[in-house]
């Protein structure tokens, strides 16, 4: 869509508002924004967006504190529209201009009444304090940086004597200028090398808890010379170009989404013309365009970024309108095939359209229909699966498979704050487990499957080695997770080390590979007798195999061992927890009250009967580090 | 007043109109953000953003500061467009 026909659009969808058709003003505009647009539309964008009454639209509130240097109140209204498209509705705190330390350093401050979930530090390259003199020697150089960088870090230390938040901190956009010209890229006292080095001992300085926004890149890919267009710095201290403004918010709203663990998890993609030139039924395995020619080279390319992917955690499946057979042939036999049958978790070539295809996997995958992102060369399979399902991300591809990469790249949609082991081995994961559920079919009964599957379970107190895939569960579970809290790590540490709390983890291993850390619960002691559960989380990987009995009987005997006579939980219901509504029940809780959608159950450890949970799952003994 | 200046007074109206969401909004000389309650100086950088890509012209940042009524924006746009 041009902007003649989005300018026209967007009037009509100003009516729309006047008739409060909410829904369809949302979506009309998330339908036609784009991050890459200029200024103008994006302020009418959020404008259009501010006019929706907040509570008509189901959203996830998200408490955001930006503390910045410059003038961020477009940037606010932006930010906010870009977030509601995570599902997020934010209330913003923005601090008085140009008091980024004082508010962060007086504990009665306005930041720390809003109670923010989310804390953006937003500098800019100006703020940044590490001129030397010409000449200086590299000892100088460091110290300078080192004490540029400092000033942050005890900014952080400050936050978090004050609050949990996460911290969101931008690093240096390197300026357009330069007094030495090319050298400023050789002596390290230069200005540019200088600001190279804040950026990444930043990056080396972050605690738990803290991210860095990488405004550099963000400029870089704009084009510094555009983006240093100072007019609006002097005139208004707008820190950079007001038609970045978009890409900003964009980026600022992913990052914030990933520090609640909304994540993609799995790509989706089409085979021929997306992961090779040609189609494969037609041309043969001799005749698609892999590994020679310039687009044979550019599919080679794109298939090794997709790789990437996968090894960081992004599982990779295929749903492709194809003969099986025909389909594996390049996986199989083609010398340039970068991608092998073995990283591929699902793999859906058959006649069926792409919609059951995506829907079937995302139900073999146990993921939900958001954290799948389809990738497919057909503008015609696009529409379908957008319409049809809305929920799944669907990047438009460009016409030249050379930018196929940049594509997908430049849409943020794998954005983490965290990465742990277990993202690494997640495709084994997944494989695994249909491994796991191809055995199930020899057996006809489930405990000799179960049995069958030499199950073992290791379990342990959090502990900082653990912390990283802790927080992750829990902020990354919607499925098993019974009452909806999210801690940030650093929450997590303060959970862990107060007295009233006990914070358990949970591994599994079974005869087809390991699971990792599948569970954690934080329990907290109620007066003297009663224990409550805090925090259940359990991964989908590992459902119905008798891990959420084997992780009850470990509260039931934490709560023996530390003299509690009863074990208090609650279910609050979301979109996607239904599946754990009755989990207590099944436990043998009693269900004592409902309110607010929410039940709360009780486990009466005083009864004559105290449950007993048969598993299949053997005890590995503590594990200790 | 010529057809040109017309025209550029037509041009301006139209971005008032879009900018501030309002199509019955009809522009006069000395209109400053007095006349107009959403007029702070958050839509004012919108609207000398909307003015610049209206127009086409890309304008200093003093000038920016100088454009508190509509007949400043009138004489700095024919300015920029008779170049």
């Amino acid at each position: 869509m041009n902007e003649d026909a989005k300018t026209k659009f967007l009037k009509a969808l100003r009516n729309d508002i006047k008739t409060g058709e909410y829904q369809k003003v949302f979506s009309g505009l998330n339908r036609i924004s784009m991050h890459t647009d200029d200024f103008l539309m994006q302020s009418k964008y959020a404008a259009l967006f501010k006019a929706i009454p907040k509570d008509a639209l189901a959203l996830g509130e998200v408490r955001i504190a930006i503390l910045a240097t410059g003038t961020v109140s477009h940037f606010n209204d932006i930010l906010s529209y870009w977030l509601a498209g995570e599902g997020l509705s934010a209330v913003i705190y923005e601090a008085p201009y140009g008091t980024v330390h004082q508010t962060i350093l007086d504990p009665k401050s306005g930041l720390y009444a809003m109670k923010p979930d989310v804390v953006m530090i937003f500098t800019n390259y100006r703020d940044i304090k590490c001129d030397i003199p010409a000449g200086s020697s590299h000892e100088e150089a460091e110290r300078v940086v080192k004490g540029a960088v400092g000033e942050f870090i005890s900014l952080w230390h400050a936050l978090r004597q004050n609050s949990d938040c996460y911290i969101m901190q931008n690093n240096a956009d390197l300026p357009f200028h330069r007094v030495f010209g090319n050298y400023e890229g050789t002596a390290v006292w230069t200005r540019l090398n200088m600001l190279r080095n804040f950026n990444l001992e930043l990056a080396k300085s972050v605690l738990p808890g803290v991210t860095i926004f990488d405004l550099d890149h963000i400029s870089s890919a704009y084009g510094k010379k555009k983006w240093h267009d100072s007019r609006y710095w002097y005139h208004s201290k707008h820190a950079f170009a007001l038609d970045a403004t978009g890409l900003v918010a964009y980026d600022a709203a992913k990052v914030i989404s990933a520090t609640r663990g909304a994540c993609k998890k799995c790509l989706i993609v089409d085979l021929d013309n997306t992961l090779w030139g040609g189609a494969i039924g037609d041309d043969g395995l001799e005749g698609i365009r892999l590994g020679n020619g310039p687009d044979g080279e550019a599919f080679v390319d794109f298939q090794k970024f997709l790789l990437k992917l996968k090894n960081r955690g992004i599982v990779l499946a295929v749903s492709s309108k194809n003969e099986e057979k025909i389909a594996k042939e390049p996986f199989l036999k083609h010398p340039h095939m970068q991608i092998k049958l073995d990283d591929v978790v699902a793999f859906r070539a058959n006649w069926n359209d792409k919609v059951s295809n995506i829907k079937e996997i995302a139900s073999s995958l146990n993921i939900g229909l958001d954290s799948i992102v389809f990738l497919d060369d057909n503008p015609a399979e696009r529409q379908l699966v957008k319409s049809i399902l809305p929920a799944v991300s669907v990047p438009e591809l460009p016409e030249d498979p050379s930018n196929y990469r940049a594509a997908l790249s430049s849409l943020s949609f794998f954005e983490t704050v965290l990465f742990s082991g277990e993202d690494r081995a997640k495709t084994a994961y997944y494989r695994d487990n249909i491994k796991r559920s191809e055995f199930q079919e020899h057996f006809t009964d489930l405990s000799g499957y179960l049995e069958n599957l030499d199950m073992e379970m290791t379990t342990g107190d959090f502990d900082s080695f653990n912390l990283p895939r802790i927080a992750q569960l829990i902020n990354k579970s919607n499925q098993f997770h019974l009452t909806t809290t999210r801690y940030t790590e650093s929450e997590l540490k303060s959970v862990m080390e107060g007295d009233s709390s006990h914070c358990m983890y949970f591994k599994l291993k079974d005869c087809f590979g390991d699971n990792g850390l599948i569970s954690a619960v934080i329990l907290r002691k109620q007066g003297a007798e009663t224990l409550s559960v805090d925090t259940w989380v359990m991964s989908c990987r590992v459902l119905s195999r008798g891990a959420e009995e084997f992780v009850c009987g470990r509260i039931v005997s934490q709560a023996k061992r530390i003299g509690c006579k009863k074990i208090v939980g609650k279910y609050i219901p979301t979109k996607r927890n239904r599946l754990v509504a009755l989990l207590y029940e099944r436990l043998g809780f009693k269900k004592v009250r409902e309110g607010g959608g929410s039940t709360f159950w009780e486990l009466d450890l005083d009864e004559n009967t105290p449950p007993v949970y048969r598993t299949f799952i053997r005890e590995a003994g503590k594990e200790c580090i | 007043m010529d057809r040109a200046e017309n025209d550029i007074k037509k041009r301006l109206n139209r971005v008032f109109r879009e900018t501030f969401g309002d199509e019955k909004l009809e522009v006069f000389e000395t209109m400053t953000a007095v006349d107009i309650d959403a007029w702070d100086s958050l839509m004012h950088v919108v609207l000398v953003v909307a003015i610049e890509k209206e127009f086409g012209i890309t304008l200093n940042a003093a000038e920016v500061g100088k454009l508190e009524n509509v007949g400043m924006m009138l004489t700095t746009i024919k300015k920029h467009t008779r170049k």
